[in-house]
């Protein structure tokens, strides 16, 4: 229960500034760069890591670095923490059976 | 079904029964799609069998794993229903697992496109959902959440 609500406090927390916010639309379109996501902002780098920082630890987003590059993607899951607890449920099992259903019905690599 | 506590998902998948059933019980197979990328998942144990243990944990480099679920297996029919829950744990200890109490049954059946997939899963109490009436979710924020979701998705 503790941990619940600090989920949701971070969830809010993150949701509260609007540079955060349009990081959050800008991912609702694909997975983006942390230096493309910074290009739209008129801050410096590290400030406009904070951010991401903050956004990644809230569970919003996730990131993935490969060499350089850090990805940022939206993790729509904690975002349905918004919409109610049951509702967070369903979004939770909906992306979960989207992921069976790609994993069952795209040809494996060996075979194509 | 108590509509308060439940939720029902119903889906055709356009692949044999035979398939779903093997992505859902091969540790492997489940370990890739159990999880949302670029969280990775291990599955520790996956014993499918009635009391069976249902342990997976995740990582977000690949290196350090996090307890994901721990639960047990109520119910198998092989090819056709999983029922499972973490009200009690892989070692049959009554727990109180963060952030819900659950117990999952998804059953399989042939369709003439694959596979009529179902999933009910039944939750205990609303101590959560109660927490959300407290902060009063229920009156202002379906509308944030109407408002965040176009916006996401524009």
């Amino acid at each position: 229960m503790a941990q619940y609500s600090a989920r949701l406090d971070e969830v809010f927390g993150a949701l509260s500034d609007p540079t955060r916010r349009l990081v959050i639309g800008e991912l609702g379109r694909g997975p983006a760069t942390v230096g493309d996501l910074a290009r739209s902002s008129t801050m410096t780098l590290p400030s406009f890591m904070k951010h991401i920082r903050m956004l990644e630890s809230s569970g919003l987003i996730h990131t993935a670095k490969r060499g350089r590059v850090r990805t940022c993607s939206l993790n729509r899951e904690r975002l349905a923490v918004v919409d109610g607890w049951l509702a967070e449920q369903r979004t939770i099992w909906e992306s979960r059976t989207d992921r069976l259903e790609r994993f069952v019905t795209t040809p494996k690599e060996s075979s194509s | 079904m108590n509509p308060d506590l439940d939720l029902t998902l119903d889906r055709i998948i356009r692949a044999p029964r035979s398939v779903v059933w093997d992505a859902w019980t091969d540790p492997t197979s489940l370990a890739s799609w159990w999880l949302p990328e670029p969280l990775q998942c291990r599955v520790e144990r996956l014993d499918t069998i009635p009391g069976g243990a249902f342990v997976t944990s995740m990582s977000e480099d690949g290196i350090k794993f996090a307890p994901h679920v721990d639960a047990c297996f109520l119910m198998v029919d092989v090819g056709e229903r999983i029922v499972f829950t973490n009200a009690v744990d892989s070692q049959w200890r009554p727990a109180t697992p963060e952030p819900v109490t659950m117990t999952a049954e998804i059953v399989m059946r042939d369709h003439p496109d694959g596979t009529e997939f179902r999933a009910i899963v039944r939750h205990r109490d609303p101590a959560a959902r109660t927490l959300h009436e407290q902060l009063g979710f229920f009156d202002g924020w379906g509308t944030v959440t109407d408002q965040l979701a176009r916006f996401v998705e524009r």
